[in-house]
């Protein structure tokens, strides 16, 4: 029970859970990293690795709290070696903000602004006179939900309602220091 | 949408072409499609708004079609006549009244297609939360900015569209319009 296999099955389970990647199959990461194991052991080392990866993940935890998770891990019957928990140290050092960034957006599910362009026109026609030969604003903004089809929002705004805009989100802004 | 044209009494019909070349002109902010339906309805014709929604986009589709290749009256009854064979002859007659007294005087330029596409912002409601926990991680702590954007849309309904950003997403967004008020102070 090398380093290397574990470190790359940790991959694979990160890839198949967290990261939506559907060709990694249990078979072809007993296949690929450890042949020499019979289908049942692969199973259980594999849901004991899975099961510990899912526990750090959930909690999101800090290097205080995943090493004295380790190592009670290392103490329990039928826990971990400390090889295997300087390897999975390791894994959740360098994973950790894309796991945590991926389990964020599974949890997103309402209309998300994907993208957002603009660009400013003059005006040269206008139902009101006073606004020929105005510069407005463009705003193009893609919103949808994660995974499915975009709608996409086209929002005209002159200098008045950039303000008002600005103003409002410079609110935000102001109350994001609270947190 | 054709057969539905049907339903609909001449005075009605020239009704909503008027609107909707004067919307065209620019001279009202849209076509009030559901009020125009709730007297259709009044008088007794069945139909309901999405038929007639779909009517008053084709015929401003028709209009604004024929504004760009300056169609005279003539080519733009015969093109009518080319695309749709069963249009009742007083619809005809309608389009091709109003197109006469009223249709030169619709722009061509990019600003009046992109006007009839274009919702005018009218607010923006917010509010901050930050997501605790869920059922894949108990230890989620992310913040995120929901907005709720006032919306007028080219017809003059006002509609709300919420939507989510994260922080990263909210401050690029802030900077983009202020780089759009300091773009707009020098044109």
């Amino acid at each position: 029970e090398g380093c290397k296999p574990l470190a790359a099955l940790l991959s694979g389970i990160a890839q198949a859970v967290y990261h939506g990647n559907a060709d990694i199959t249990e078979e072809l990461l007993r296949g690929q990293l450890y042949p020499e194991a019979t289908p049942e052991e692969f199973r259980a080392l594999r849901a004991k690795m899975g099961g510990l990866l899912q526990s750090i993940a959930s909690a999101d935890m800090d290097l205080n709290q995943l090493e004295a998770f380790l190592t009670a891990q290392t103490k329990k019957q039928g826990g971990i070696t400390s090889d295997q928990a300087a390897v999975i140290a390791k894994f959740w050092k360098n994973h950790r903000i894309k796991i945590h960034e991926s389990l964020i957006n599974q949890s997103r599910w309402d209309n998300v602004l994907k993208n957002m362009n603009w660009r400013v026109d003059l005006k040269s026609q206008s139902r009101h006179i006073d606004q020929i030969n105005t510069p407005v604003a463009i705003v193009e903004m893609e919103l949808g939900k994660n995974g499915q089809e975009s709608e996409f929002l086209c929002l005209e705004f002159d200098e008045a309602k950039v303000s008002q805009m600005l103003k409002k989100l410079s609110e935000i802004e102001e109350s994001m220091t609270s947190l | 949408a054709a057969d539905k044209i049907n339903l609909i009494p001449q005075d009605f019909f020239a009704e909503l072409c008027e609107q909707i070349i004067q919307h065209l002109n620019h001279k009202i902010s849209g076509v009030n499609t559901a009020e125009l339906c709730q007297r259709i309805q009044t008088s007794g014709i069945e139909i309901n708004v999405g038929d007639l929604a779909k009517i008053v986009n084709v015929v401003s589709f028709l209009f604004s079609t024929a504004a760009r290749n300056n169609l005279s009256t003539e080519e733009l009854v015969t093109t009518l006549g080319n695309a749709v064979s069963t249009l009742p002859k007083h619809a005809v007659q309608v389009i091709r009244h109003v197109w006469n007294e009223q249709g030169k005087s619709i722009s061509v330029s990019e600003d009046a297609r992109n006007t009839a596409t274009v919702g005018q912002f009218v607010d923006i409601k917010w509010k901050l939360g930050v997501a605790m926990s869920s059922d894949t991680c108990r230890s989620l702590k992310y913040p995120y900015v929901t907005v709720t954007l006032k919306v007028a849309d080219p017809s003059g309904q006002i509609t709300d569209k919420t939507f989510e950003m994260t922080i990263p997403q909210f401050k690029n967004f802030f900077r983009q319009f202020k780089e759009m008020a300091a773009v707009l102070e020098t044109v």
